[in-house]
């Protein structure tokens, strides 16, 4: 038994070197299936980076009447931190809203006219609310819409970072789409390459075959070294991939990094930690395939 | 040891290969299979290693049935009978030894058991000088010698030769001939399938005449007839 498992093996071996040219060519749409593939996967690992990015900076600012005493204020604050959907609240005094805001339009010369010509502090005390969820804001939201807050709150700003991330949303969504479907073309490619493959690979041995047959060389052992033959292509494709992704993500580190302006962004690190998880899926995924289509090759084509 | 029992065989859509073929062949018997081309010899080697399945009828080999033998039984069967055709079919990249091996080696044998059976073979056939070399450098005889061979590795009981002599000249056909004549003689039952009147008359063994699919002739000590 150990004999004929390892003259199956050898046999696959041979059938591999022998059609060189045929396993290059395999092994080539194998490799770009799983390139593909880990592209999807690093996009879609940057694309929860950009969110959870983008989440952390929204929040909602509640600008207060500048009658409003700050013991008022604190009771507003209170209040909220009380709520489980508030993660963080942040307070502005009069004199640090207008610091901000002078900040904020410091290049807009008319504004800043404008407020010296006011004279006195126009602005009001400010909450700064960071919810734990981003789906969490419009109950925020709802309970500063309390009727006994209505004579203390001026206006809340909630800019317009909802409809930034829905649009990041919307474009991650489509790259993933797009990555799905590049991938699933490239599955459909390996299939009939495989196949292919395997086909012209009994055809340049049929002489070989037929031999074994003749001199009573069991199914399994006629068919074994076409499954060894896919086996080795799908090994092979992974480590051409992982020879190319890795150096590929550690090259790139730095400018995601500078990219994103964060270390979350941190895809060398994603890869390092799923090493097994991540290739060894892929691998299985792979040989899985290739030995379906081998299964269907031989089926067809080798007649025992 | 082989029973044909109202063997017929047609090939779709109507092509009679044997028709209602009845033949016994005793165990250590060197019977010669004769015919013109395209009478039903070689359909008849085919059954005989399940190569094809009868439409009609039975076949036993050594009280196994093997008219409707499950295809993972046929390599079993293939063990036990020895092949040779007209064609050779022996591997172009590899030696003599190594053409002789790939038998044992494609059945799992052991490389010690390989070892030991390969030049015991290769000397029956004459051919344990020419181990190294490969098909391409030596003769048709010397090819068709090294198919015996590996039909020996098995020690088979029956040897089936279907047209052996076909691409060989007359000297050679004879070495083949008496090679046969030497295995049948160590007990090994040998089913020669043929067209060559001159190898037939000089066997004066048993000869079976195919004619249009059918058994027209059977005689203990046959000529060609046809």
């Amino acid at each position: 038994m150990l004999t004929a498992t390892l003259r199956i093996l050898k046999f696959g071996l041979q059938n591999f070197v022998r059609n060189f040219w045929l396993s290059v060519a395999t092994v080539s749409v194998l490799v770009l299936t799983l390139v593909s593939v880990n592209i999807l996967l690093s996009l879609n690992v940057l694309g929860k980076v950009a969110m959870s990015d983008l989440e952390s900076k929204v929040d909602v600012s509640v600008h207060f009447r500048p009658e409003v005493e700050s013991s008022r204020v604190q009771t507003v604050k209170v209040a909220l931190l009380s709520l489980p959907e508030v993660k963080d609240v942040q307070e502005l005094t009069p004199a640090e809203a207008l610091a901000q805001f002078s900040k904020d339009h410091s290049g807009d010369s008319t504004v800043i006219e404008s407020l010296g010509e006011v004279g006195e502090n126009p602005f009001g005390s400010t909450l700064i609310i960071k919810a734990r969820d981003i789906g969490d804001y419009p109950k925020i939201l709802a309970a500063l819409d309390n009727q006994s807050y209505a004579n203390l709150i001026e206006g809340k700003d909630e800019g317009d970072r909802d409809a930034m991330i829905s649009r990041v949303q919307a474009v991650a969504n489509k790259l993933e789409l797009f990555g799905l479907a590049t991938s699933a073309v490239f599955a459909f490619l390996t299939l009939l390459i495989v196949f292919n493959t395997i086909r012209v690979s009994i055809f340049t041995r049929r002489e070989e075959i037929g031999i074994m047959r003749l001199v009573g060389a069991s199914d399994g052992f006629i068919r074994g070294p076409f499954y060894v033959e896919a086996l080795l292509w799908s090994i092979s494709a992974m480590a051409i991939c992982l020879a190319v992704v890795l150096p590929a993500v550690k090259f790139g580190q730095p400018y995601l990094q500078s990219f994103f302006g964060t270390d979350t962004a941190d895809l060398a690190g994603f890869f390092q930690a799923n090493f097994f998880v991540v290739f060894g899926s892929q691998l299985a995924a792979v040989a899985l395939l290739s030995l379906i289509t081998t299964k269907m090759a031989t089926a067809k084509y080798l007649k025992i | 040891m082989i029973r044909f029992k109202n063997v017929s065989k047609t090939y779709p859509p109507d092509v009679v290969g044997l028709q209602n073929a009845n033949v016994h062949i005793r165990p250590g018997e060197f019977v010669s299979i004769v015919g013109q081309s395209g009478t039903g010899k070689t359909t008849f080697a085919k059954l005989l290693i399940a190569e094809e399945r009868p439409t009609k009828g039975q076949i036993t080999i050594g009280g196994w049935d093997i008219s409707s033998i499950k295809s993972s039984e046929v390599p079993l069967l293939r063990r036990q009978i020895g092949v040779v055709f007209q064609d050779f079919k022996l591997l172009p990249r590899k030696t003599i030894y190594e053409n002789v091996a790939f038998a044992l080696e494609v059945c799992g044998a052991s490389q010690k058991r390989i070892q030991s059976i390969v030049p015991q073979a290769l000397k029956i056939v004459g051919l344990s000088t020419k181990a190294d070399r490969y098909p391409k450098q030596v003769s048709g005889g010397e090819q068709q010698r090294t198919v015996i061979a590996r039909a020996l590795v098995h020690r088979p009981k029956i040897l089936v030769a279907d047209e052996p002599t076909g691409n060989l000249d007359s000297i050679n056909t004879r070495e083949i001939i008496d090679l046969l004549k030497k295995i049948n003689e160590f007990g090994t039952t040998v089913v020669l399938v043929t067209h060559n009147r001159e190898v037939v008359n000089e066997l004066k063994r048993r000869v079976i005449t195919i004619d249009k699919g059918m058994i027209v002739s059977d005689q203990e000590e046959g000529k060609y007839l046809l």
